[in-house]
């Protein structure tokens, strides 16, 4: 009966990998129905104890706490019952200092649904429905509106940017992919090449590692690899080019799925990662041009994120779940796990670039989340703002997650946990 | 001939080799046989006539033509031999093996030669025969014989009279050694002889006849009757002569003594019972005599260790006996034996033939002891089942207060009830009660029961001739009736949450139709525009204004094309999309702008029904490409799967309700001439030249190349809404607005192999998905129905139906709910559009 009521009481060992956090190594018995709060407060004393003990003064911080490799969300009680751990057991619990809330900091207002954005150190790029590209500072100020594409834009990315220039590409449903270059300076945006090649719209752009290359995926279901060099070829061929309005050909076409191709990733130099509604992840090897490994799902895949620092892989289908998958295991058709919270279509997500366990997502329910790979019941966040169907989303600079919707407007999180860096940038 | 020495040669040379073993082997033991023998050959001289005579009947031996006879035989030739002359015998051998014996002579000479040469030994290589027995081939021992023989012959003709020779004796008595099977009989038939030749050498031609030694000496004729009947006579029978034969004088006992001793025969002399003379017993009777009672052969010559003579050689040579190579048929399997196996070993798969070990058993069990089935039929399952589980005869019964000697004054029938009951005298069987109650004052008063013989009679007749058979209940649960479906579950992947909703239209959504690749799907709606969405993101890309509400929209399944035919009003828009692949759009956009020739004129009804024009620029720039004109409005259209013909159906245009366009020539065709009712919708068949098109009652088959009806499908509905064929051509639903959905194996019959009455309002439309085994039925009831819609390519298995999904997120607006429903051409999707001017997305 107390099992069943969670009255139990249960036998714990609080640990930590953030040593000026740590408590005494010694078991506790706490209640069976603590929930995260409560062991906020348990932990928060124990560490006030132990300041004043050594004189010294500390304002309570939140704790996250990891029950067998997974947040306590709720009851521990209920936790473990559904783990199946005898309550007998001590439990070890790992508490992390909780990932501070992103905030809302800015509302980019567009002319029409914004369906590619692209954040880079100072600049954001978006791509619109209205067929134009803008460029913005992170701050929100708008710098720049390229028109150039004839119907609306699906996918946007930095190639590289210092601070005299810039490169990015721009995809469009009009089947072409533009190359373009972008003087800070005079503010002024000069179109390298059109890249054209695809037969249907393309949908995903990503550059390579060395800012080389960059693969597209289209609805014509080819994977193109494009160069992304301002001048392609020789000497002949450019003058040609200029003269022609510089129309660039594929380096390379990779033809394997069945369906559109919803997403593209550069796992390494020579290692691509695309996602295709015909179900499937398939990894292809440039080198040998051919596909690596193939991991088929029973949903079609809108986007998918590989990170490089735990090497899986999140996906986002219809069905409203995400789902992680694991490359590297043989049995690749298996699902590490699903993550529920989304209540709609979920169309885009991403990896943190720093964060090991974190990554967001947006969804067709106006939200984007940001999750914790350990938490599969429950976001860690839910990031509110848009007002419609969130298109695409980005975290490449890790202070700032950027989401850009139906709603016309590209919404900025700041990341709290960048905040002390990006004061001592200032400080610099 | 040749053969023959061969052989002999290799017997020869076998017996040399014995010759050499034993020689090689100590011979020591063989000395004490070596006297023995010597005392034999002693014994021998005395009867050396005897061995002449034996010699004699071998010569015949000496014939090729008998190597290879038996004993017997040669023993009769000896005998015929010894019938005939013996001068005769002897020069009848020579000229009949004249050059014959000149060869033979020469082997036996060597033979002889050799045997002279080992004389000496020559006892010692019998003994060693004896001793070893060491089988030695009795042909051997007969040529050994026969070439003796001839020696003897020889012998004979130099010096007849000298039959005590040792080395004649020698070879006599291993002819007589070699006589291996002789009788008893033959052995004293021969003694007989011996006696004959012995007693009465002379009369040798008196018994020339006389093949038996019983006749011998009968010179008393009295015939085999007791002696005694002569006691009392003088005489004892009559001889030859008819005279009477005179009892010798019988002394008394002193002469018999004074004989005993003056007589030195008298101790073997014997009475003849047969002529009462007395008889004096030769040596060699007295011999046998001997032998008999030493209880020894009876025959002196035979000898009881002659050697084994081995007929077959259990040797295994080295070399092949004959010179011949075998012969290529003995390494080849016998095809006639084969046949002959094969025959049995069919008969014996088929049991005409039965193997040995059958025909034992089937014997064993005729021998065996049988059991007839006197009562066989009682054995049957309802007698047994009499036995085992009974029935019990139905109880009486109990007697009621009525049947009383006293019953209460209620039960006692009051007048009315008497009359009642004495009327129906005639049929009893009607009355309540089958005895009339009544009471008496004590049970001593009651009478005896009238009936009771015939109650015991019919209860008897009852339980003797009423069948009672034991009626099994059936067992069934309800659950097992019910059929074995699939968990939804195991059906996956099929639509299961709303995902997407496209609104932007303003009244309701009549109809919508996606773009062959799945990505645009186009929407018509009743607030007169068409809408072309981004599937994925819900997004309207572009609206299309028209003069009136729209009916019906198509995209062309083509994916080559670019082409969407929209039913408005009176009109039928070909409008291109301008999405998707640019070479596709623009290649449209050619091929609709040139105008063919049109060289067939068309007819008057055709011309007055349908109008082909080219947009105008208004219209151009929205994308209508071309106008076909009809002269009633349409409801309905639909392509074929090419994408070259479109299909519009007017239900108002009366006997031209039901038209085909051709894109390609901008020709139309009116393919019925006559209307069997108010078409509602028409469908191309995917594979075959066929169109279905559907009354408000029936659907019907048409072949389009031959222009006949195929098949004519009874609903038995009052209002068909929609229709929907599997894309493999076999299978077609029907919605009707009487809610149901009927599902036509078009193999199967014209009737419907299933009815489904899941929707609880008017179905609207149904759609099969092109590749997973999906359905989807749109009601007014505001849901969606998915089901699973197996079609096996077994033709024996009928579809699996399986209602997987019910979707119902629409809103009602006024009394219509949903009023079409598409699949996604790849996923599997479902798009409805409603009355509440939305098109939903489920995934």
């Amino acid at each position: 009966m107390e099992a069943e009521n969670g009255e139990g009481q249960v036998q714990v060992r609080l640990k930590t990998k953030q040593e000026q956090y740590a408590v005494p190594d010694v078991p506790y018995t706490i209640e069976g129905n603590v929930t995260t709060a409560d062991l906020n407060t348990f932990v928060n004393t124990l560490l006030e104890q132990a300041a004043i003990s050594s004189g010294e003064s500390n304002s309570p911080i939140e704790f996250d706490f990891i029950v067998i490799d997974e947040y306590l969300r709720g009851r521990l009680c209920d936790h473990l019952r559904e783990k199946e751990i005898s309550f007998e057991d001590t439990v070890d619990i790992e508490y992390v200092e909780r990932f501070p809330a992103p905030e809302p900091q800015d509302c980019l207002l567009h002319d029409d649904w914004v369906s590619a954005v692209k954040a880079c150190d100072k600049w954001i790029l978006t791509g619109c429905y209205d067929n134009t590209i803008n460029i913005w500072t992170v701050k929100g100020k708008h710098v720049l509106t390229i028109p150039g594409h004839t119907q609306p834009l699906k996918a946007v990315a930095w190639v590289s940017v210092d601070d005299e220039s810039g490169k990015f590409v721009s995809c469009s449903q009009d089947q072409t992919a533009m190359l373009w270059e972008w003087r800070v300076g005079t503010n002024s945006v000069e179109c390298v090449s059109v890249c054209k090649g695809h037969e249907r719209g393309i949908d995903c752009v990503d550059v390579s590692p060395d800012k080389s290359r960059f693969a597209t995926g289209s609805w014509d279901t080819m994977l193109k690899i494009w160069s992304a060099e301002i001048n392609e070829g020789g000497e002949g061929t450019s003058k040609r080019a200029k003269e022609s309005g510089t129309t660039r050909v594929p380096r390379i076409t990779l033809q394997g799925h069945r369906e559109s191709i919803s997403s593209v990733q550069w796992m390494d130099s020579s290692t691509l990662l695309t996602s295709s509604w015909d179900h499937t992840l398939k990894i292809w090897d440039l080198h040998l041009e051919g596909i690596k490994s193939e991991i088929s799902a029973n949903k079609s895949i809108f986007d998918a994120s590989y990170s490089n620092l735990n090497h899986l892989i999140v996906t986002a289908s219809a069905d409203k779940n995400l789902r992680l998958y694991d490359p590297r295991t043989n049995q690749g058709n298996l699902v590490r796990n699903t993550y529920f919270g989304h209540s709609q279509w979920v169309q885009t997500v991403m990896w943190s670039t720093t964060e090991e366990y974190l990554f967001i997502s947006g969804s067709y329910d106006n939200q984007n989340k940001l999750w914790d790979y350990r938490s599969p019941k429950a976001p860690l966040y839910d990031l509110l703002g848009h007002g419609d169907k969130v298109l695409d989303i980005d975290w490449s600079n890790p202070k700032y997650i950027v989401s850009g919707g139906a709603d016309n407007t590209v919404r900025v999180f700041k990341s709290r946990k960048a905040v002390p860096s990006e004061r001592m940038d200032e400080d610099k | 001939m040749a053969k023959k020495q061969v052989k002999r040669k290799a017997t020869e040379f076998i017996e040399k080799k014995k010759v050499k073993d034993i020689d090689i082997k100590s011979t020591e033991e063989d000395e004490g046989l070596q006297e023995d023998l010597l005392q034999n050959i002693s014994n021998e001289d005395n009867d050396s006539s005897d061995d002449e005579g034996a010699a004699k009947a071998y010569q015949s031996d000496d014939s090729d033509e008998l190597e290879f006879e038996s004993d017997e035989e040669g023993n009769y030739t000896s005998k015929w031999d010894a019938n005939v002359p013996s001068e005769n015998s002897d020069d009848d051998d020579e000229e009949a093996s004249g050059e014959e014996e000149e060869i033979n002579e020469s082997d036996i000479e060597d033979i002889s030669g050799e045997e002279e040469a080992d004389d000496n030994d020559d006892d010692d290589d019998d003994e060693d025969g004896i001793s070893d027995e060491e089988p030695i081939s009795s042909k051997e021992s007969n040529i050994k014989v026969s070439s003796n023989n001839k020696e003897i012959k020889k012998t004979k003709r130099a010096e007849k009279n000298k039959p005590n020779d040792l080395n004649t004796a020698k070879k006599a008595l291993e002819a007589q050694n070699a006589k291996t099977n002789e009788s008893l009989n033959n052995l004293k038939n021969e003694l007989n002889d011996k006696e004959q030749i012995a007693a009465a050498p002379a009369n040798k031609a008196e018994y020339e006849d006389s093949d038996t030694s019983d006749e011998e000496d009968i010179r008393n004729t009295v015939g085999n009757i007791p002696m005694h009947w002569y006691d009392e006579y003088k005489h004892i029978g009559y001889d030859w002569d008819a005279k009477k034969i005179i009892k010798p004088p019988k002394g008394d006992q002193i002469d018999d003594f004074l004989r005993k001793i003056e007589d030195p025969d008298f101790w073997r002399s014997v009475k003849d019972p047969q002529t009462g003379q007395e008889v004096v017993l030769t040596d060699a009777d007295i011999e046998l005599i001997k032998r008999i009672n030493s209880s020894r052969v009876p025959n002196p010559e035979h000898n009881e260790y002659e050697p084994w003579i081995e007929w077959f050689t259990s040797e295994v040579e080295r070399m092949p006996i004959k010179n011949v190579p075998d012969h290529k048929r003995s390494f080849l399997p016998s095809s006639s034996e084969r046949k002959k196996v094969s025959r049995m070993v069919h008969a014996l798969k088929m049991g005409w033939m039965k193997t040995m070990d059958e025909v034992e058993r089937e014997k064993k069990a005729a021998r065996g002891p049988k059991f007839y089935m006197l009562w066989e039929t009682d054995t049957s399952r309802e007698q047994m089942r009499r036995i085992h589980d009974p029935v019990s005869a139905p109880k009486r019964d109990l007697p009621g207060h009525a049947e009383s000697y006293n019953p209460p004054p209620e039960y006692l029938f009051d007048e009315k009830e008497q009359r009642e009951w004495l009327k129906l005298k005639d049929e009893p069987y009607k009355r309540k009660l089958h005895f009339m109650p009544q009471k008496y004052k004590s049970l001593r008063e009651v009478p005896a029961y009238p009936r009771y013989i015939r109650e015991r009679f019919m209860r008897c007749l009852d339980l003797y001739l009423c069948p009672r058979a034991r009626r099994t209940k059936l067992n069934i649960d309800a659950e097992y009736l019910i059929p074995k479906l699939p968990s939804p579950r195991d059906l996956q992947p099929f639509p299961t949450v709303e995902s997407l909703v496209y609104r932007g239209h303003t009244d309701l959504v009549r109809t919508v139709s996606v773009e062959p690749k799945g990505e645009y799907i186009v929407s018509g709606s009743d607030d007169k525009t068409v809408k072309i969405w981004e599937i994925a993101t819900g997004r309207c890309i572009r609206t299309i204004e028209t003069d009136d509400v729209v009916r019906c929209v198509a995209w062309c399944p083509n994916a080559k094309l670019s082409v969407i035919a929209v039913a408005t009003g009176n009109r039928l828009l070909l409008i291109n999309p301008k999405v998707g692949d640019k070479l596709i759009v623009k290649k449209t956009d050619d091929l609709l702008a040139e105008t063919p020739q049109v060289d067939t004129m068309e007819s008057e009804r055709i011309k007055t029904a349908v109008q082909w024009s080219v947009a105008e620029k208004e219209e151009q720039e929205k994308g209508v490409r071309i106008v076909i004109t009809h002269f009633k409005p349409i409801q309905q259209v639909t392509w074929h799967g090419r994408g070259d013909y479109v299909a519009t159906v007017m239900p108002e245009g009366a006997n031209r309700s039901a038209l085909i366009h051709q894109l390609s020539k901008r020709r139309s065709q009116i393919p019925f001439s006559k209307s069997k009712g108010l078409i509602q919708c028409v469908l191309f068949h995917p594979i075959k030249p066929c169109l279905f098109v559907a009354t408000q009652h029936n659907v019907r088959i048409y072949d389009l190349v031959k222009q006949e009806l195929i098949k004519k499908l009874l609903t038995n509905s009052k209002w068909i809404s929609g229709m929907s064929i599997h894309p493999k051509g076999d299978n077609l639903l029907v919605s009707t607005y009487d809610k149901k959905m009927l599902w036509f194996d078009l193999d199967l019959s014209t009737k419907p192999y299933q009815t489904l009455r899941l929707h609880k309002n008017a179905v609207r439309s149904v759609a099969f998905h092109l590749r997973y085994p999906l359905f989807a039925s749109a009601s007014d009831d505001l849901s969606v129905i998915v089901s699973h819609g197996m079609v096996y390519n077994d033709l024996l298995q009928n579809p699996l139906i399986v209602p997987v999904k019910k979707l119902q997120t629409h809103e009602a607006r006024e009394e219509f709910g949903i009023l079409d429903v598409v699949w996604h051409p790849i996923q599997p999707w479902v798009f409805s559009s409603g009355a509440d001017a939305t098109i939903r997305l489920y995934t």
